[in-house]
């Protein structure tokens, strides 16, 4: 019996731990200027409530964020707050800590409150440090965009809202749902 | 008479918090060198002098550099001077970038990107920005193009 409480508990365990935090963010912005040499972006990034710090990168020319530890990170935000400040996002790379997050190629898995469509991966289980890469309309140019458009028959990709292909996985229609790729 | 005192209120703040004007002496800034030793604008009176506010991280910044060092060793031995102001967060990012572009005028540096008091008060929103100050320190030229920079300068020594 006890050993049986000990399996009970131990997947109960992993089932609650199946998550993931997202911990830094490595944000390229275009636009007709000098992205980096602007006070605007810089300004409006560290205005959001979730972000602890915004560094610049020459090497990568793009902006390091530090989300807030605990706090959960609006990837929307960031990019809303890019286009306010009369730029746009294009790339937008997420490091989080994940714990036994299994992913399938072109389906939608539930990660921190979040949906997420993972495209052109290979079905994995994430643990530890991860990188994604949001390949969602306004995190990337159009012409990247247009590559990972061939990856799934999904409705989702093109407006970033479930469609009736997702409602069939469970996710009720309208949610919010990120594209990304490792 | 309230409405007065309170409209001529906010004219005094907007003033003060305005971007020096061209024709108005130049506010003092005293910031420290790579050394640690604090260099004042003031004491570059009677040179003409181009303030550089700039980062390592800044793409642009670090190919004006490269501009300057074309003019600036001949336009030093008449009088003029350049002070750059670094707003790199880390020191070490600002001494490196100085040695790769080899930059042998004043440097100082202010933490804190665009949001140090100095950035603050000289309203600095993007870099590179530049200001062109003559021998009495007076504001002659917000961003100076950098074609006719060397021209500029060698009318304002005469």
């Amino acid at each position: 019996m006890k050993k049986y409480s000990a399996i009970f508990a131990f997947v109960l365990f992993t089932a609650i731990n199946a998550n993931a935090q997202f911990t830094s963010a490595s944000l390229q912005a275009s636009g007709l200027t000098c992205a980096m040499c602007t006070k605007a972006i810089d300004n409006a990034l560290k205005q959001l409530p979730y972000v602890a710090s915004v560094k610049p990168d020459i090497k990568n020319s793009s902006f390091t964020i530090t989300f807030r530890e605990g706090m959960n990170a609006d990837i929307d935000g960031l990019q809303k707050a890019v286009e306010d400040a009369g730029f746009s996002v294009s790339k937008l790379k997420l490091t989080g800590a994940f714990s036994h997050v299994g992913i399938k190629n072109d389906e939608h898995v539930e990660i921190g409150g979040k949906v997420f469509h993972f495209l052109n991966v290979k079905d994995q289980v994430l643990d530890g440090e991860k990188v994604l890469t949001v390949v969602d309309k306004n995190f990337l140019s159009l012409k990247e965009f247009k590559k990972y458009s061939n990856s799934t028959n999904m409705s989702c990709l093109q407006t970033g809202k479930a469609g009736d292909c997702c409602t069939k996985a469970g996710v009720a229609a309208g949610t919010r749902i990120y594209h990304v790729t490792i | 008479m309230k409405l007065v005192l309170f409209l001529s209120l906010c004219f005094v703040s907007t003033v003060s918090l305005a971007q020096p004007v061209i024709g108005s002496p130049a506010p003092e800034i005293a910031l420290k060198d790579v050394n640690g030793n604090t260099v004042s604008l003031s004491s570059l009176k009677g040179k003409v002098v181009l303030i550089d506010f700039w980062a390592s991280w800044c793409g642009p910044c670090r190919r004006a550099n490269r501009q300057l060092i074309k003019i600036y060793p001949k336009l030093k031995l008449k009088g003029f001077e350049i002070y750059s102001i670094s707003i790199d967060d880390d020191q070490g990012d600002w001494q490196k970038a100085i040695a790769a572009d080899k930059i042998t005028w004043l440097q100082v540096n202010e933490k804190n990107s665009f949001y140090g008091p100095v950035a603050n008060a000289w309203k600095i929103d993007q870099i590179p920005s530049t200001f062109l100050i003559d021998k009495q320190g007076i504001l002659v030229a917000v961003d100076p193009e950098e074609r006719g920079l060397e021209k500029r300068v060698t009318q304002l020594l005469k």
